[in-house]
């Protein structure tokens, strides 16, 4: 169906816009990358389209504890960003996994979150390494752990009117992030799997591990996550947790992969994941 | 950059399918059915004419009023009229003056349409578990055709047998997935049923057209624009006669496309196949085999099957048997009719034949190269249909692959294995094609009947033969695109047939005008056409050049311009000209072992080696292609890049085929993965990065200077090639394509063997048979 295209340039204009008509005629656009698909498969028909390319939301700072990721930055600035790639591996590793050069060009950070896809390669690290959303709105702002904010495919706490404005991100982080696909290239992962240590002052637990390709979203490996109580579990607590991970995760056959390969996946996933950031030269300099 | 189009490509400047438009242009748009099998009760028509914009809806039932002579051919129905027969069968085709509003009047129809859903037959394996007997088939309402032949007593040979190695092997369907969809631009006018239409086969589309519609050839006029790839998809004519029929209707330009969703659904493709191969030893030597082919064909309809006949001889591989047996089904389903696709169902025949060949090696553990040498067909035998082997390089690229292969074998790593797979093809060199030559004082036209699909063969090809015929520089000759008035006839681009038919044609153009250049020169030069007769001495050593832009005539007697050379008609009518043919031999064919079903004469015969080194990961199935060789039998390269670009584009198709390329259909019989996100062909970076191309000349073919086909050999041995490497890898082989990280994963055990929901299905344990 044709739809009109606004380019508003105050986020009030742009609040005014998709306060207008009933609910779904009216939508905000990212990178377009999944929704564009999404009104071709005719998910959405939205009557009114509204960019928020010209909105002050491609903030970009990288700081000694954090980074600050405005939710229009493309992935591919972040995968291109050395101090990324340092001290944030298991986000970046995923980001280079999104779709092609071309698509992450176009995609945003921002757009990937309010998807929530369960097979989303960019949510499990994002979660997995404690994400906080910034959430804006006439009301003013609020802020988010991303892990409560994710409820389903295209299911999300996003409340009406309210966009958001940036994602931040605790560095630097030993991590990693794991895949399986039928085509490496391109494809869409039949499990992916984040695993992220955390140092004892951020409190908590000391790792988190959160997998995608789960149903019906992506999924953290709590009693996995228990298991590994210390900086360096041993083989037998990492054998564990990869076995119990393949239990608790929340897994469905459907035409991408059968249940059964995705428990064995996983279990291959969670093992290699936690012996390789153990080995990573970034674990052994973040300490404590 | 060498290829003249490569640049006007890069900048958008060709007109592809989708590019067409005119004038009072309407656009038209599909209503298709959603089930496999299923009656149709009712659809809203009168409701989706009046919506806005809509211009004309055409079901089965206007056709008769619209054609010239009411009526069409009842055994080729181009819409669904009571019942459908496959998923994407068009039922109703709207003309509108936008294509949004066209395809919401084609969405409200297809989702109003009331349908009786009737039980669908989609499923080979599920319908016949077993072997049929003969008894059932021939009462089996669904046999499109059945091919029986053999030579000698295939259960004699099993009880002289020390062994008979048994195996089956699944294939999927696979589509052809071209870059550029199907799309065209038809106008009737009067008595002119004029479409221009991305296609592989203009003629073949204008006879298909002429047929379907009841039209006289004369009448039917296609012209072809640039192709964004065709393998195969692009020959019959699917949605030229809806074009057609709804711009008689509306008096209007009509342009259709189809969406990558309908490419799936609508076109006709290779669909799957159930191998069943058992091949008899004895002292350690395999003397006798039989193939039992199920094949899928589709909604095919009775006597339009070509694939079963064709296929199956494939299966004997390139190999001398004393004793064969040959038995095949084509069965007709609720699936998209079965059409030509990169050597149809070769690939396929190969990983059963070629893979049963490896997995025999391994189990009587000899070395894979020596049993295939041992077997395989040299110049002089004969196949098994009495055919004489013609010059054939399949021992001497074994040869060859077998050397590098102890290259790579050495320090090989762990969990890595190397496979050889031999495949061969015969080219569709018995259909004709024809160009016309006119060489002027600038340079060399040749006007002809093919469109450019990709591959370079005519936009190149018959440039670099035309060059090498005449000696000109490639830049003066040019090649000219006719339409079916225009163009002299030409079977069209399959068959690896174009510079082997066309580019023959164009040698033989060539060498009629050096020819007549030569008796001319014989002859007093300055006074063309006169006769005064002189001693023969120039003949066979004329040659063309180009001088300051000017084509020179080069003979034993002195170079001169060629304007010399011209009779006055000739200066004015743009300079002299040659016709030049090529409608190939007939082949001799031995069918006395034919019991029922045609056999399929081969023409020239290319082998195709490859080898591949893979990585398997023994803890999830994954396998990636690190090192690939093709070792090709080429006759003679004409042009090597050209060559090279042929050869590698058809082994990262067959990767697909191989790795990652399969229809997925629910119980009810519907496909899943309609659409580029889950039907997975090979990007870029799925190709491997080390991929040496070997091409074996002095092997001459009947193409220009002893060339051979080169378009489809290359994705052959591909998936036969990568599932010997994934057994020698692992000491599991996977007798069902595609070879998915899943599939690999039963087969090494590491999840459970079947799964009978899942979508990868069941995997035949590794190698059965019943030793003696």
């Amino acid at each position: 169906m044709p739809f009109e295209l606004h380019f508003p340039t105050t986020f009030e204009e742009a609040w005014a816009l998709l306060e207008k008509g009933p609910p779904g005629s009216t939508l905000p656009i990212a990178g377009g990358t999944d929704l564009l698909l999404a009104m071709e498969f005719r998910r959405f028909s939205p009557r009114h389209v509204v960019s928020l390319s010209r909105l002050p939301l491609q903030a970009y700072e990288v700081g000694p504890e954090e980074v600050r990721i405005g939710s229009l930055v493309p992935l591919r600035t972040l995968e291109l960003d050395p101090r990324l790639c340092a001290r944030l591996p298991a986000l970046v590793e995923a980001i280079a996994e999104v779709g092609s050069v071309q698509l992450r060009h176009r995609a945003t950070l921002g757009g990937n979150v309010v998807r929530a896809s369960s097979s989303s390669d960019l949510l499990p690290p994002l979660i997995a390494l404690r994400s906080l959303l910034t959430l804006r709105s006439r009301e003013g702002r609020r802020t988010l752990p991303l892990e409560e904010f994710v409820q389903g495919s295209w299911k999300t706490g996003l409340r009406p009117g309210e966009l958001v404005e940036d994602v931040r991100v605790p560095l630097p982080r030993p991590g990693t992030y794991r895949w399986q696909r039928v085509r490496p290239a391109n494809d869409i992962s039949q499990v992916g799997l984040a695993v992220v240590r955390h140092p004892a002052q951020a409190g908590g637990l000391r790792w988190n591990l959160v997998a995608g390709g789960t149903t019906p979203t992506v999924q953290r490996l709590i009693r996995a996550e228990a298991t590994l109580v210390s900086e360096e579990p041993s083989q037998e607590d990492v054998a564990l947790a990869a076995q119990r991970a393949a239990e608790e995760a929340r897994f469905a056959t459907d035409l991408r992969a059968a249940e059964e390969y995705r428990r064995h996946l996983l279990q291959v996933l969670v093992r290699r994941g936690v012996e390789d950031v153990l080995r990573s030269p970034l674990a052994k300099e973040v300490r404590g | 950059m060498r290829r003249t189009d490569a640049l006007p490509k890069a900048r958008g400047a060709l007109t592809y399918g989708a590019d067409l438009a005119a004038p009072q242009m309407l656009w038209a748009a599909y209503a298709t059915s959603v089930h496999p099998h299923a009656r149709l009760r009712s659809l809203p028509v009168e409701e989706a004419r009046a919506m806005p914009g809509v211009r004309a809806v055409l079901t089965a039932g206007d056709i008769p009023r619209v054609l010239p002579k009411r009526r069409w051919d009842p055994s080729r129905p181009l819409l669904v009229e009571t019942e459908c027969r496959f998923q994407g069968e068009p039922v109703a085709v709207v003309a509108a003056q936008s294509l949004v509003e066209a395809r919401a009047a084609a969405r409200f129809l297809q989702s109003k349409a009331e349908w009786e859903v009737l039980p669908a037959f989609t499923d080979l394996e599920k319908e016949f578990p077993e072997w049929p007997d003969v008894e059932t088939m021939k009462r089996h309402e669904r046999v499109n055709a059945h091919v029986l032949a053999r030579r000698g007593d295939f259960e004699r040979a099993v009880a002289e047998a020390d062994l008979v190695h048994e195996e089956t092997f699944r294939t999927p369907m696979v589509a052809q997935v071209p870059m550029e969809p199907h799309a065209c631009l038809a106008r009737v006018q009067g008595d002119d049923w004029h479409v221009q239409t991305t296609t592989q086969t203009p003629f073949g589309m204008r006879e298909d057209i002429a047929d379907k519609l009841h039209l006289p050839e004369a009448k039917v006029r296609v012209e072809g624009t640039w192709v964004g790839g065709g393998f195969g998809g692009k020959n019959e004519a699917l949605l030229e006669t809806h074009a057609l029929l709804l711009s008689r209707l509306t008096d209007r330009p009509v342009r259709l496309s189809l969406s990558f969703r309908e490419e799936f659904l609508f076109t006709r493709t290779t669909q799957p196949a159930i191998f069943r191969m058992a091949t008899c030893v004895r002292d350690g030597k395999p003397f006798a085999r039989r193939t039992r082919l199920l094949l899928d064909t589709g909604a095919s309809l009775p006597g339009r099957d070509f694939a079963l006949g064709y296929s199956l001889g494939f299966t004997l591989g390139p190999y001398r048997w004393d004793t064969w047996e040959l038995e095949g089904y084509a069965l007709r389903t609720h699936r998209a009719p079965f059409g030509p696709h990169r050597a149809p169902l070769a690939p396929q025949c190969t990983f059963a034949s070629d893979g049963h060949m490896d997995s025999l090696a391994r189990r009587l553990k000899v070395d894979p190269f020596q049993l295939r040498l041992e077997q395989v067909w040299r110049t002089g035998d004969r196949t098994p249909f009495g055919q004489e082997v013609p010059p054939f390089a399949a021992a001497a690229a074994l040869e060859q692959a077998r050397a590098l292969e102890k290259e790579w074998r050495r320090g090989l790593a762990p969990g890595h294995g190397i496979g050889v797979g031999l495949g061969f093809w015969s080219t569709g060199t018995s259909m004709g094609g024809e160009a016309v030559l006119t060489l002027g004082p600038k340079g060399l036209t040749i006007l002809q009947g093919e469109r450019e699909i990709g591959s370079g063969s005519v936009v190149e090809g018959l440039r670099v033969i035309a060059a090498q015929a005449t000696g000109l520089p490639e830049d003066a000759v040019e090649v000219v695109y006719g339409d079916t008035s225009t163009a002299p006839f030409d079977s069209g681009v399959f068959g690896s047939r174009t510079v082997i038919a066309l580019g023959r044609a164009v040698e033989k153009g060539c060498e009629a005008l050096l020819k007549e250049l030569a008796r001319r020169s014989d002859h007093s030069p300055g006074e063309a056409g006169e006769a005064t007769p002189r001693p023969r001495t120039s003949r066979g050593k004329l040659r063309l050049d180009l001088q300051g832009g000017e084509v020179f005539v080069r003979s034993p007697r002195g170079t001169g311009p060629l304007l010399g050379y011209l009779t006055e008609e000739e200066r004015n009518g743009g300079g002299l000209r040659a016709h030049g043919k090529e409608y190939g031999r007939s082949h001799e064919l031995d069918s006395s072992g034919a019991v029922e079903g045609d056999l399929y004469a081969y023409s020239d015969l290319i082998a195709a080696v490859h080898l591949a080194e893979v990585r398997v990961d023994p803890d999830t199935g994954s396998v990636r292609v690190v090192r690939y060789a093709a070792f090709h039998d080429a006759g003679k390269v004409l042009d090597r890049e050209g060559y090279r670009g042929q050869v590698e584009g058809g082994l990262v198709m067959g990767l697909g085929t191989a790795l990652s390329e399969e229809g997925l259909i629910t119980s009810e019989g519907r496909l899943q993965n309609a659409g580029l996100l889950d039907y997975r062909v090979p990007t870029i970076r799925d190709a491997p990065s080390d991929l040496r191309i070997i091409a074996i000349e002095g092997f001459p073919g009947s193409g220009p200077q002893g060339s051979k086909g080169v378009g489809e050999p290359p994705i052959i041995p591909v998936p036969a090639t990568v599932a010997n490497a994934v057994a020698d890898a692992t000491g599991s082989r996977v007798l069902e394509l595609p070879l998915t990280p899943e599939r690999v994963a039963r087969a090494l055990a590491l999840i459970s063997p079947g799964a009978p929901t899942g979508p990868a299905g069941p995997v035949t344990p590794a190698v059965r048979g019943r030793p003696k």
